[in-house]
């Protein structure tokens, strides 16, 4: 008898009328036989948490004041905030919850909401409600919202049950925040378990979660498997996204309402942990703000000076460097001087003309170097993207964005970082691209997608005022790929050049940059797009030959220093010794 | 045994077991009157006291300086809380520094006993430290030099005015604002009596709680995504913004304005501030563009319900939460 079908049968009941009680009843009773029939889920049975009835009158109050704008008057998750929310709030409706520690199918526990509402879910709009209502507030309105559950009953003694799952325990005792340690054989065990369960169908082969765009969750809206590579995303993170526990305990009981099964007639307590520790390796180690829960932005993109040329290929080794912070993780020695990869974020347009309220990207990683040899400068761009396009109305694209008067800026002073203002012009270097031979639903590919990539150079006057460059182009994308999720761009532009419009960059100077990027899918265009504030980049010079003349140099001199003191302190003992100088004589 | 080493493993030793095994007991997450870092250093400092006196280890003034010295030193390293600049930290050290100086110079004697094993390592009486002292301390000179020629880049700091002067008026679709008598006009009673109110529930029972539910409404359809669902400044897009949107909840935002204020921002948004502001960063949309006058009014409205703040008012100086 195969449980998982039984417990998607009974998942379907659930999201029936409440009316059709006979059904749900008749799927218990199933489920009641096929507990017993199938050995080796021995787990903690119990009844749901009660509704505490005396905490509704609190509760109420703390719902309508805080949640109701999302989830709405009756929990039907269609708040006036709802239509522009991906992820959409949840609807409490129908009493599905995807963040639990009970089987698929099955109410939460009580405190499985009360640590939702607590922690928030990462990468939706639900905040954390820990340190802005107290404990007794949160208890109540988890009670309250209980009662908003139409299809099913926490109170329901005989037709509800819960099933705590056995999550064993961590067996490598690595500790938070960034669990480093686990050995690489239980990662690459890991691995083997994730491809023979097919995770890669869903979360891609890389588990940047570009496996199915054509998903939907129960109510029919679309949904998207996890970025592996952005734990801090995940809703069941806890505010401690490199936990290997929050994947265990995912794996484990499935996401409710969402096509993520639970895997724990397939997979063993102790594969869940291998797979855990290679789906959270997979994610880089960066230091997260506890209050936003992102990484804290690179705001400086460091060039680094490149001796001769710098090789434009993304996969030069001269490239190559790691996602994670290196002040975490040391990166290997050979790649150690390599420019760092900044991290960037980046949300919706949300400012001007049409707004962007779902954009499909939050981050951009960048790495640049130049050369004086070529006079010029290459910034490679990459970003997550689960799904490209092949519509060419509609291209992926990516743009780099500058002043384009840089000399004329006054101190701090910048372009408006919405595409330039009237008096303040940028430059904008957009690179728009569609991949050959793609298909969103296609099996991940080893080799990456190649790139047909169009560069435009725009001025921009403000974002209702951008104008094609009259002069000649001058920006190139040397080399690109869509790999496994993953576009990665890379520009090149000389560092002077003739256009009026041009931004002249210096060396070892703060220029201001920011960045933009389109979705073709979500059929972004123009100002409807995703943005990053103003960061500042930097040429950083050579290394100055006085770092390698100078330490000696000092150092002789303190040498010399004290070959002196041992002397004049030798000829002061001496001078004492032969009776020349009275040592200094204690008061009577 | 050498009294003197003895006296060195109490205070080395000491401080390990001190450091590893009592500290993390001492710094429990709920902070008592007893079980707080402060106890545990008063605790360590009695231990090396105590100690060197019951053994009568007697050192001498040199390791009793470098006690004392190195006491300072792990106090504002390890044990003060919250951790402090490293300018501040530095400054401190000079001032601990020249205490300790102090101590040991208080009279010629301790002061030349102080001297003695350091004029002894610098004649070569004792050999062994004067061959180490030759040896490393030009070679620390001149990784420190490396060190501070090594080029480092740090984002330049930029300063900004948070809530600019006002214009006299402002102009919202064709109308203008005289923003010293403006009013909102949806402030139809005193906001106290609604703190308990629903929104939706009883938006058709009263008048005002049809704003403040209008008002939530576009609210959550606009303004979250960078003020937050707490109204605290942590929305969804917000850590991608710097300057980084206001939170309404922090007394020194909407709590010390006037309403007609908070009116002229929102509906000129980044590009109506002054240069002193930095307009060219600031993500919030002149939201003329978006919504209507009655909108901003009410979403103006809205806000202060939610935070319990009244807006500031002629005649009254702040206001009360």
């Amino acid at each position: 008898m195969n449980f998982r079908l039984l417990n998607n049968l009974k998942h379907m009941g659930m999201n029936m009328n409440k009316n059709n009680n006979y059904i749900k009843r008749l799927i218990f009773s199933f489920l009641a036989v096929a507990l017993i029939v199938v050995p080796g889920t021995a787990l903690a049975q119990q009844a749901p948490d009660a509704i505490k009835k005396d905490l509704l009158e609190k509760g109420k109050k703390v719902y309508f004041k805080r949640c109701v704008w999302c989830h709405g008057v009756e929990g039907g998750g269609d708040g006036p905030s709802a239509d522009r929310l991906f992820t959409r709030p949840r609807n409490f409706i129908q009493g599905t919850f995807k963040i639990r520690t009970t089987d698929s199918g099955e109410l939460p526990l009580e405190a499985d909401l009360i640590k939702t509402v607590k922690n928030g879910l990462p990468g939706s709009a639900m905040p954390a409600w820990g340190e802005f209502l107290g404990q007794d507030e949160i208890v109540a309105v988890v009670n309250f919202v209980k009662t908003l559950i139409q299809d099913r009953d926490f109170n329901d003694t005989e037709d509800e049950e819960v099933n705590i799952m056995d999550f064993g325990t961590n067996p490598w005792g690595t500790k938070g925040p960034y669990h480093l340690g686990i050995p690489q054989a239980d990662v690459d065990a890991g691995k083997e378990i994730f491809i023979k369960n097919k995770c890669f169908e869903c979360h891609g082969g890389e588990g940047r979660g570009d496996g199915n765009p054509t998903m939907k969750d129960d109510w029919g809206f679309p949904i998207v498997a996890a970025d592996w590579t952005q734990c801090w995303n995940f809703r069941g993170s806890r505010r401690d996204a490199f936990n290997p526990f929050n994947v265990v305990r995912t794996i484990s009981t499935g996401l409710n309402g969402t096509p993520m099964p639970n895997f724990r007639e397939q997979i063993t307590v102790e594969d869940r942990w291998k797979i855990a520790a290679f789906v959270n390796s997979l994610c880089p180690r960066k230091n997260i703000d506890p209050l936003t829960n992102k990484p804290i932005p690179d705001f400086l993109i460091q060039s680094v000076y490149t001796e001769g040329p710098v090789s434009p290929k993304i996969d030069d080794p001269s490239w190559q460097s790691p996602d994670t912070d290196s002040r975490i993780v040391a990166p290997p020695e050979e790649i150690a001087e390599n420019p760092k990869r900044h991290y960037i974020a980046m949300a919706g347009q949300i400012t001007r003309g049409k707004r962007n309220f779902d954009p499909k990207t939050d981050d951009l990683w960048v790495t640049s170097r130049w050369s004086a040899e070529e006079n010029a400068v290459y910034y490679l761009v990459e970003y997550h993207l689960r799904f490209m396009t092949d519509d060419p109305e509609y291209p992926d694209a990516v743009a780099i964005q500058w002043p384009a008067k840089l000399q004329d800026l006054f101190g701090a002073e910048k372009p408006y970082f919405i595409m330039g203002d009237s008096k303040k012009p940028v430059d904008i270097w957009k690179a728009s691209f569609t991949p050959k031979d793609y298909s969103a639903t296609a099996a991940p590919n080893e080799k990456g997608y190649q790139l047909d990539v169009s560069v435009e150079e725009t001025v921009g006057f403000g974002f209702d005022a951008l104008q094609a460059k009259e002069s000649e182009a001058k920006v190139q994308v040397v080399d690109s790929i869509y790999h496994q999720g993953r576009v990665k761009i890379m520009f090149k532009r000389d560092l002077a050049t003739e256009g009026e419009f041009d931004v002249q960059i210096p060396t070892e100077q703060f220029i201001p940059v920011a960045f933009m990027q389109w979705s073709g899918r979500d059929k972004e265009k123009d100002e409807h797009n995703a943005i990053s504030t103003w960061y500042y980049t930097i040429l950083k010079p050579a290394l100055p030959a006085s770092l390698y003349y100078m330490p000696p140099i000092i150092a002789a001199i303190f040498v010399v220093f004290q070959g002196w003191l041992v002397w004049m302190t030798k000829r002061t003992r001496k001078m004492y010794d032969e009776g020349k100088v009275k040592r200094d004589e204690l008061p009577k | 045994m050498n009294k003197s080493l003895v006296s060195f493993l109490v205070f080395v030793v000491g401080l390990a077991v001190f450091h590893n095994a009592i500290f993390p007991i001492f710094t429990p997450k709920e902070v008592g009157w007893v079980l707080n870092r402060y106890v545990y250093f008063l605790l360590f400092v009695a231990y090396v006291i105590i100690t060197n006196l019951i053994l009568r280890l007697k050192p001498p003034i040199a390791m009793n300086a470098l006690f004392v010295w190195s006491l300072g030193f792990y106090f504002y390293k390890f044990v003060l809380y919250p951790p402090i600049p490293w300018t501040l930290f530095i400054t401190y050290m000079v001032m601990w520094s020249i205490g300790t100086f102090l101590y040991v110079s208080q009279d010629p004697e301790t002061f030349r006993e102080f001297r003695k094993p350091i004029v002894k390592t610098i004649v070569g009486e004792y050999k062994f430290a004067q061959i180490i002292m030759l040896i490393a301390m030009p070679i620390l000179v001149g990784f420190a030099t490396y060190n501070s020629i090594y080029p480092s880049y740090q984002e330049p700091v930029e300063l900004r005015t948070v809530h600019p002067a006002p214009p006299a008026t402002t102009k919202v679709h064709g109308k203008t604002y005289p923003l010293e008598s403006t009013n909102n006009p949806f402030r139809v009673d005193e906001q106290d009596n609604y703190k308990d109110s629903f929104p939706f529930l009883d938006a058709d029972k009263t008048e005002y709680m049809k704003y403040v539910t209008e008002g939530g409404t576009i609210f959550f359809q606009n303004c979250h995504y960078c003020h937050g669902d707490q109204l605290n400044g942590l929305g969804m897009f917000s850590h991608v913004f710097n300057p980084t949107p206001a939170n309404f909840i922090d007394p020194g935002t909407i709590a010390m304005l006037q309403e007609a204020f908070i009116f002229w921002r929102v509906a000129k948004g980044g590009p109506g501030l002054p240069n002193e502001s930095t307009p060219w960063s600031s993500a919030m949309p002149p939201w003329e563009e978006h919504l209507k006058t009655d909108e901003i009014w009410k979403v103006i409205l809205f806000e202060y319900w939610y935070t319990g703040w009244h807006p500031r008012t002629f005649g009254t100086e702040g206001s009360e939460g």
